[in-house]
């Protein structure tokens, strides 16, 4: 039987392969993925209609047609993009031309590496998940090619045993198996998807509706205290350039050695930062980091960047204080400190002086601007609208509605303006705290812009005006819950009852987020750090002996499986045999064996004459066995009388 | 089974052959006997699962490490199961049927699973592969042909019963050596000859020189009779196939002697003494037959005719 022929084989293998490339609709280029789809249903026409399958000149023009698609959409077939691409292309092409078992195999393989293609892509639990599902389908597709009688059911079950039995093995060797970074000539340099996130540059006049997105940024896990949430100010990058519109980072960040040593006090916060794939290469530590390991530095404005690619999820281990002064400043930072695009205007002047700017502490007009954010009819929107000229007046005096970057940049302004060292800082606020895993989870809707001043003694300090609108300015859309769990707004809320209901939401949520959480911390990102520092736990020190355990494991599980296997059942022995059998033993002992094949009555027969005496018991023997043991109704009394009689019995 | 010493044990031909030590008892297949390696396929996974590996490590990927490693883990079960496709069947060789050369010989080989697991798409493979499933606790029986060319003993060589259930990944296989051997007639001559006319063919008491033409019954036809003797009257009737007998078989008396035989060669001469037999045999009279060293006084019946054909089959062997 030619199973490259077989309808169910093919139906089952198609669908398979249809459910692997499926989840690429997603990365791949269109044209890509429609010429799969499109081989993909040919082919499927073709099992019914095998006449309508394309014959070797047509196979020829689709070779060429694939490999045109995979020039112009990547031009070559190196890198994530190009390989995966040359894969589907290859899977689809070779659907066209199954004419023996070896072509199933060979679709088949292909179909694993577009599997594991997926994963450069997404990583999620969902997604292993499906892959697994799937490779059960391929799998089961296998033992079909190799079944007598193909039946799904039986196929599908035994793919699901030799999966499950092979699940604990993987296991072993992936916590064991030796991870080493490979070289970078390996590295393929990808272009990955722009990940949305925060900018080195901020421009609010320029935005009209500031998208608030739930992705992930980073998962913080303290160890110890967890810092209220008023304290959770993630830095970023510190803009102190402006030219009235845009603000940006100071080009030239390495007047390091200039720094004043900071010193910091209080109660330290320890935590592990995951942080999520990002294309820069900031870490958002929580203020002011002070212990921090070898790929990371500490820039001039405190910000941690590291030297490693970011692009991959990894993790960092770090201390801050909350409390700490930075010191003097240095010439260069003074000056970026105070840097204004030009003379403000009069209105601008009229507001500093009506505040006290220019003959008051500076606190004292921080607190007066801050006043006057709560006091004035200011309003915190996502949706604000557009300032294209002159921003910081149009928003100060005439819109006055605005976020967290409006708010930072007239509040910089105005203190430059008033002669006070300030700068804008960016990064995140606030963060969930996911209860079942016990770590903080901060999402691209938490970024924020605050502000820091200089103050004499007491070095850079942080304020943040945003916090200073009244609450019931606050716009309906924003996530109000959110904010006043961050503590970034203070008002008695009056929809607790709307709290409650969202509870069990809130908490599947929660654990979902948990379970994540380990996924991503110890399955996706269980890296050479990890691994060395999860085997010392255990007194595994070198790679030498991760592989000797690993060999270990490996062969207990064998042993196991073997056993389990292999492994069988006794068979229940045949009592009135075993009677009958202790009767020739002693028929044996005198020279008197029965030939293989010989039946009972035969044997009984043949004996008889050389044992004239015991002729009477060993037809009574050999009768009372058959009756036993091949007769219709066995009975207990029957048994007894044998074993009586075969006891009697000498020679 | 006597256990083997352990260089017997390693031999490279218990690997192609199977085991030295034949057996007409049935014997289970165990690990001393199941052979297993990966097959061209197999070995292509092999290479599926380093090229996964390959991309795990060059992108850093845990989860296409952890597809690798499964597919790895995969492999080595299937091993296991691939084994146990096999283990623990028994295997019982049963009678061969003495044929004609250039006819196939059939081995009858029983095989029994004890087992309470069916048996997926094992292969038993002589000449013609035959595939089976078994169900749990049963039997099944198949016969093997092998054609034969030459008279004398013919072997059954080596069976060969493989699975490569579930994955196709790996084979397991047993060779069995068989101790098994059937009888090959030579080929009678395709050319019809009379029957020698020598003195010998002379009944004493010089009666019925054309003996055995006599009708004395009807017999219910069996294989090999004659198709002259059909009675063909009774067959049109509808009263169904029988052959005439016809008496005086005794009388008639005919030997077959190797030196009347026509031919060049040995082979041809014996040829054509089969002939002669067969055909005696199937016109019923009664034969005697010379052969250099064996003189088989004449007579007639299947005991007899089983004679002849031994002495042709193993002459000069």
């Amino acid at each position: 039987m030619n199973r490259a022929q077989n309808k169910d084989i093919l139906i089952f293998l198609l669908s398979s392969i249809g459910l692997i490339v499926l989840p690429h609709v997603l990365h791949l280029h269109f044209a890509v993925f429609g010429f799969f789809c499109l081989l993909l249903a040919w082919r499927f026409v073709g099992i019914w209609k095998p006449e309508y399958l394309p014959t070797f000149p047509w196979i020829f023009l689709l070779i060429v047609c694939g490999t045109a698609i995979l020039y112009i959409q990547h031009r070559g077939i190196l890198g994530r993009d190009g390989g995966t691409s040359l894969f589907v292309v290859a899977l689809g092409l070779k659907l066209m031309e199954i004419k023996t078992e070896r072509d199933l195999y060979l679709i088949n393989y292909l179909a694993f590496i577009v599997a594991a293609s997926q994963f450069l892509y997404e990583q999620s639990i969902l997604m292993a998940a499906y892959i697994l599902f799937v490779c059960g389908v391929l799998l089961a597709t296998l033992v079909f090619i190799n079944s007598h009688v193909a039946n799904t059911t039986v196929a599908l079950k035994k793919a699901t045993v030799i999966i499950a039995q092979a699940i604990p093995m993987a296991i072993v060797v992936f916590i064991l198996f030796p991870r080493v970074e490979p070289p970078r000539w390996l590295l393929f340099n990808d272009r990955q998807e722009a990940k949305m996130g925060l900018s080195d540059t901020m421009e609010p006049g320029s935005i009209s509706d500031l998208g608030t997105s739930d992705e992930l940024v980073f998962r913080v896990k303290f160890t110890g205290v967890i810092p209220q949430p008023n304290q959770r100010y993630w830095r970023g990058p510190v803009l102190t350039q402006t030219n009235g519109k845009k603000w940006w980072q100071a080009t030239d960040l390495s007047y390091l050695r200039n720094l004043d040593k900071v010193s910091y006090s209080g109660q330290p916060y320890q935590y592990t930062l995951m942080m999520e794939p990002q294309e820069k290469d900031w870490v958002f530590a929580l203020d002011m980091p002070v212990d921090f390991s070898s790929p990371l530095q500490r820039n001039a404005n405190y910000q941690l960047i590291t030297s490693d690619n970011l692009r991959k999820r990894s993790e960092f281990k770090l201390t801050s204080y909350p409390n700490y002064n930075t010191g003097d400043l240095t010439k260069t930072e003074l000056q970026d400190a105070l840097q204004l695009p030009g003379a403000p205007s009069e209105k601008i002047k009229q507001l500093v002086i009506q505040l006290h700017g220019y003959d008051s502490k500076p606190k004292d007009f921080i607190n007066a601007l801050l006043r006057h954010f709560r006091q004035e009819d200011f309003h915190y929107t996502l949706t604000p609208p557009l300032m294209e000229d002159k921003p910081i007046e149009t928003f100060l005096f005439e819109t006055r509605h605005g976020f967290c970057s409006h708010y930072a940049s007239a509040f910089v302004y105005l203190m430059r303006v008033a002669g006070i060292p300030s700068r804008v800082v960016t990064g995140y606020q606030g963060g969930t705290f996911n209860e079942v895993g016990n770590f903080l989870e901060i999402k691209q809707a938490d970024a924020h812009a605050w502000t820091e001043v200089w103050l004499d003694k007491e070095g850079w300090v942080r304020f943040d005006p945003t916090a200073a609108i009244a609450p019931e300015r606050i716009e309906k859309n924003i996530d109000i819950s959110r904010l006043t769990q961050d503590g970034l707004i203070q008002f008695s809320a009056a929809n607790e009852g709307a709290h409650a209901a969202f509870n069990f939401l809130k908490q599947a949520r929660q654990l979902w987020g948990h379970v994540d959480y380990n996924w991503q911390r110890w399955v996706i990102n269980y890296n050479t750090a990890n691994q060395s520092s999860f085997m010392s736990a255990f007194g595994i020190k070198d790679m030498k002996t991760m592989v000797y355990w690993m060999m270990g494991f490996v062969g207990i599980i064998t042993a196991i499986l073997s056993l389990f296997l292999l492994y069988q059942k006794p068979k229940p022995v045949n009592r009135t045999l075993l009677v009958f059998n202790k009767f020739l033993k002693k028929l044996a002992k005198v020279g008197l064996t029965k030939n293989p094949g010989e039946g009972a009555r035969d044997f009984a027969e043949r004996i008889k004459p050389e044992l004239p005496e015991q002729a009477e018991t060993i037809e009574a023997i050999t009768s009372a066995f058959i009756a036993q043991h091949y007769g219709s109704r066995p009975t207990e009394v029957k048994f007894r009388r044998l074993c009586r009689l075969v006891a009697a019995f000498k020679i | 089974m006597k256990a083997l010493q352990l260089t017997e044990r390693f031999g490279l031909d218990r690997f192609f052959l199977g085991e030295r030590t034949l057996v007409n008892k049935p014997f289970t297949l165990n690990q001393r006997r199941i052979f297993i390696l990966p097959t061209q396929r197999g070995l292509g996974f092999g290479v599926l699962i380093l090229l996964l590996a390959l991309i795990a490590f060059v992108y850093n990927n845990n989860l296409a490490y952890m597809l690798a490693f499964l597919l790895g883990s995969i492999f080595f079960i299937t091993i296991l199961h691939t084994y146990k496709a096999l283990a623990g069947l028994i295997i019982q060789e049963g009678q061969a049927t003495a044929v004609f050369a250039g006819e196939a010989a059939g081995f009858s080989v029983h095989i029994t699973n004890p087992d309470a697991v069916e048996r997926q798409h094992v292969q038993l493979k002589l000449k013609i592969a035959e595939h089976f499933n078994l169900k749990p606790n049963s039997k099944t029986h198949f016969i093997l042909y092998d054609l034969t060319e030459k008279r004398g003993w013919h072997p059954a060589g080596t069976l060969t019963i493989s699975s490569t259930y579930p994955l196709g990944l790996f084979r397991a296989w047993s060779p069995i050596r068989s101790n098994a051997k059937t009888l090959v007639y030579p080929k009678p001559a395709s050319q019809q000859i009379p029957f020698p006319e020598t003195g010998t063919t002379q009944n004493p008491k010089g009666q019925f020189k054309k003996g055995g033409d006599e009708f004395y019954g009807l017999q219910s036809y069996q294989a090999g009779d004659s198709i002259r003797h059909l009675d063909w009257k009774a067959y049109a009737k509808g009263l169904g196939l029988y052959s005439k007998q016809y008496g005086g078989e005794s009388s008639a008396e005919i030997w077959l002697d190797y030196g009347h035989a026509p031919g060049q060669s040995l082979e041809e001469r014996l040829s054509y003494l089969c002939r002669w037999v067969v055909d005696a045999e199937q016109s019923g009279l009664s034969y005697g037959f010379v052969l250099p060293g064996l003189r088989l006084e004449p007579a007639h019946g299947s005991a007899h005719f089983q004679k002849c054909l031994e002495a042709l089959a193993l002459f000069n062997l």
